[in-house]
């Protein structure tokens, strides 16, 4: 599309099917949506092993009293931090966003490519230089201590003072500018580049995710950025920003930074939604029940999410009317969170379910979803929250509600699409024991800290007294289920890769009436350079609507 | 495609020229944060900022009815800054509406001119919105020769309102606190009003 223009050089050969570079050019300059998707899939594969590895430490030396084997707690603060960082930004943001967010949302709208294919080369690079810089943070002096949440004074050059910190910071501003120019490239792409026919009213509902969760990102990381600048310059260039003795507050940070990182969990949910909802649709054999709804809510859910930041904050001596406030509209999100719950089960209702391995992830994911969002109601409330304020009830909280919830759809995702993406199917029995053990590890995993934090253990400690030791022995096996599970989805992939029956152009029949699964499998290097008409379909449900008429002059 | 493209290009580039704009401005507001929220904590008293100014009311009005509130004061210094501070007067008794003057003592303990700056808030903070300073050595910056010994005023009033705010109505205790820090650039030097939070 608009990038026709650049291809003055003569280097490329439009029109000659599935003529691409090859070797290290292909990858390194790509500017195909699918090679790019792929290689976020990648990135985000490698740095999962890395920030599980270290989860599984930290469960390894809690799993007693004691210490065991992180002598140094700078160390464990270390462990704690970049398990956070790299699970958000760089497992599960660039696998939804850049990962099938790449390969299927200009696959499902009818669009050639992305609308800027340089840029997108970009944002990819950006944010593997972000992982590498992330990773260096570790080795410099004591490494970042933080938590992921970087509150000064403890992020001050007082007491992080060597470069760590700052190469954390680092870290987030390249992977933030990436994801904001992948943000910027998926917005235009959605709005301009649709196939004839392909109204907004039609999309899929993971082009709508990926459309919201982009203008979140739009507006939220530029505050991070803003804010990760200010504490730069605090800690190296004499400013005062976030420090009392100069006239600065502490506070300022933990405004802007919840003010990016609250629509940062949506950032992360979203894609899911849109995930799920395609699963669900598909092995339902029905188009998602309240299409409409299913869209509006997400974008209210995206709303509501700015205006709701305070609420990791109630413990910083908020007023009372402020807490009010906050524990009213937080609680409001859980209307159009409800909406989606009951369109997926309204989607299911009645269906003929195929309990393939992605909708059996898609099930868990709306009872691990719900199980967090209980408790999301729970914390909600100011006056609970002053008590659990800080305790594993919140880790067990979020882990349900986004990571654990975030990683199901992810998995999903992948079983669902690996036949489009390499043309290889996944093995049935395989990726459902994978499923069983994974599901059972997760819960058992963290179900135990809803009780560690109710009776009152404290987060990002390394050592506990006598009295938790049970759950968390309980908690850390879980941990153990849960890593093999992982090495199993990891042996899944590679099998696939290997020996993998040849996938059809579409293995799910007729309830999946997406885009994607017009074209062959694996789909090929350049897709929809004729864009497919859409006509009205059968009418009336929207995102699954177009139905499968279209059929693109490949 | 070439056909297609004249009008895509432009709409397309369009699009990105405005996301783009949002991404800067989004930047901006996080800076800008700093000055607003300075004002909005003036402004309301949000967040223990206690109210400046002269008290345009009539002190005597109501005042006897509405009770007294008794006012303590707190005072600290960072550890890099070498001087003794302490209030003259623990607490004082005052009426709502009603002027009144007390002093801090300040001494620095070093055998060299050393620069200060105060930070100061009230609790509960719900409180600082009607705690008003009418003058304050915490507006300026103070330097303080080697072994000097000098008295801090401060000039402030409880404004009546207090009591009729039904979130604020029970408060009899109200303190107000101040943190000296150290100026680090020496040479500078203090500028009146420039700390005036």
């Amino acid at each position: 599309m608009a990038h026709g223009a650049a291809a003055g050089h003569g280097a490329h050969a439009h029109g000659e099917h599935d003529h691409h570079p090859t070797g290290w050019k292909r990858w390194v300059y790509s500017t195909n949506h699918k090679d790019i998707g792929t290689m976020y899939i990648v990135l985000s594969m490698i740095a999962a092993l890395l920030g599980g590895l270290m989860s599984w430490y930290i469960r390894l030396e809690l799993a007693e009293p004691g210490i065991q084997f992180i002598e140094d707690t700078q160390f464990y603060n270390v462990l704690v931090t970049a398990h956070g960082f790299l699970m958000v930004f760089f497992v599960v943001m660039p696998a939804m966003i850049g990962g099938f967010g790449n390969w299927f949302v200009p696959l499902m709208v009818g669009a050639p490519d992305m609308a800027f294919p340089r840029m997108n080369n970009i944002s990819f690079w950006l944010t593997a230089a972000g992982l590498v810089l992330l990773v260096m943070s570790a080795f410099v002096g004591g490494g970042p201590g933080t938590g992921w949440t970087v509150y000064p004074p403890l992020s001050s050059i007082a007491y992080h003072p060597d470069a760590a910190v700052d190469f954390g910071i680092l870290a987030l501003h390249v992977a933030g500018a990436g994801s904001i120019l992948g943000a910027i490239n998926f917005i235009v792409t959605i709005l301009n580049m649709r196939s004839p026919g392909m109204t907004m009213h039609r999309m899929p509902l993971f082009a709508w995710s990926i459309l919201i969760t982009a203008f979140l990102l739009l507006l939220a990381l530029p505050v991070l950025a803003g804010a990760l600048t200010m504490l730069l310059t605090d800690r190296n260039f004499g400013t005062h920003f976030y420090d009392p003795a100069g006239g600065g507050d502490p506070l300022l940070w933990q405004h802007l930074f919840w003010f990016f990182g609250h629509p940062e969990v949506y950032i992360i949910i979203l894609p899911a939604f849109g995930i799920v909802s395609q699963l669900v649709s598909t092995f339902s054999r029905k188009p998602v029940f309240g299409y409409l709804g299913m869209a509006y809510a997400m974008s209210a859910i995206g709303v509501v999410g700015f205006i709701v930041w305070a609420h990791h904050m109630y413990t910083t001596g908020l007023g009372v009317n402020a807490r009010a406030y906050f524990t009213t509209a937080t609680l409001i999100i859980a209307v159009p969170t409800g909406i989606k719950i009951f369109s997926w089960l309204a989607t299911m209702w009645g269906g003929s379910i195929d309990f393939k391995a992605p909708m059996l992830y898609a099930i868990g994911f709306i009872f691990l979803f719900v199980v967090g969002g209980v408790t999301g109601v729970a914390l909600a409330n100011a006056g609970i929250d002053f008590a659990l304020h800080d305790t594993y009830y919140v880790v067990a909280h979020f882990h349900y509600v986004m990571a654990i919830a975030a990683i199901f759809a992810m998995f999903g995702g992948y079983y669902y699409w690996v036949g489009k993406m390499t043309g290889r199917q996944y093995n049935e029995g395989l990726a459902k024991a994978q499923f069983w053990l994974f599901f059972i590890g997760v819960n058992l995993l963290f179900f135990p800290q809803h009780f560690l934090g109710l009776a009152g253990m404290p987060r990002r400690i390394p050592d506990y007294p006598d009295v938790y030791a049970g759950w968390n022995m309980v908690s850390s096996f879980g941990a153990l289920l849960t890593m093999l599970g992982t090495f199993m989805f990891y042996f899944i992939v590679f099998h696939t890769m290997r020996s993998g029956k040849p996938a059809e152009a579409n293995p799910w029949g007729e309830g999946a009436t997406t885009l994607e699964w017009t074209v062959p499998s694996p789909a090929p290097f350049h897709t929809h350079e004729v864009q497919p008409v859409i006509s009205a379909g059968d009418h009336g449900n929207g995102g699954h609507g177009h139905g499968a008429h279209p059929r693109p002059a490949e | 495609m070439p056909g297609a493209q004249a009008r895509g290009i432009n709409r397309t580039t369009l699009t990105a020229v405005v996301l783009f704009a949002v991404v800067v401005a989004m930047g901006g507001l996080a800076f800008a944060s700093v000055p607003l929220y300075r004002l909005f904590c003036q402004v309301t008293g949000f967040a223990g900022t206690p109210k400046t100014g002269a008290y345009v009311g009539t002190a005597s009005a109501g005042a006897g009815a509405a009770g007294e509130v008794t006012v303590r004061f707190d005072a600290n210094v960072n550890s890099q800054l070498p001087w003794q501070f302490q209030p003259v007067e623990r607490q004082v008794v005052v009426r709502p509406g009603e002027e009144v003057l007390i002093h801090y003592r300040a001494h620095n303990l070093a055998d060299h001119p050393i620069t200060g700056t105060a930070t100061f808030n009230v609790t509960p903070f719900k409180a600082a919105q009607y705690f008003n300073k009418i003058e304050c050595f915490c507006f300026t910056e103070q330097t303080l020769k080697p072994g000097e010994d000098v008295s801090m005023p401060v000039v402030f009033y409880v404004d009546p309102q207090l009591f009729e705010d039904p979130n604020t109505a029970e408060v009899r205790n109200i303190t107000l606190s101040y943190t000296f820090f150290p100026v680090e650039t020496q040479a500078q030097q203090p500028s009146a009003g420039e700390k005036a939070l």
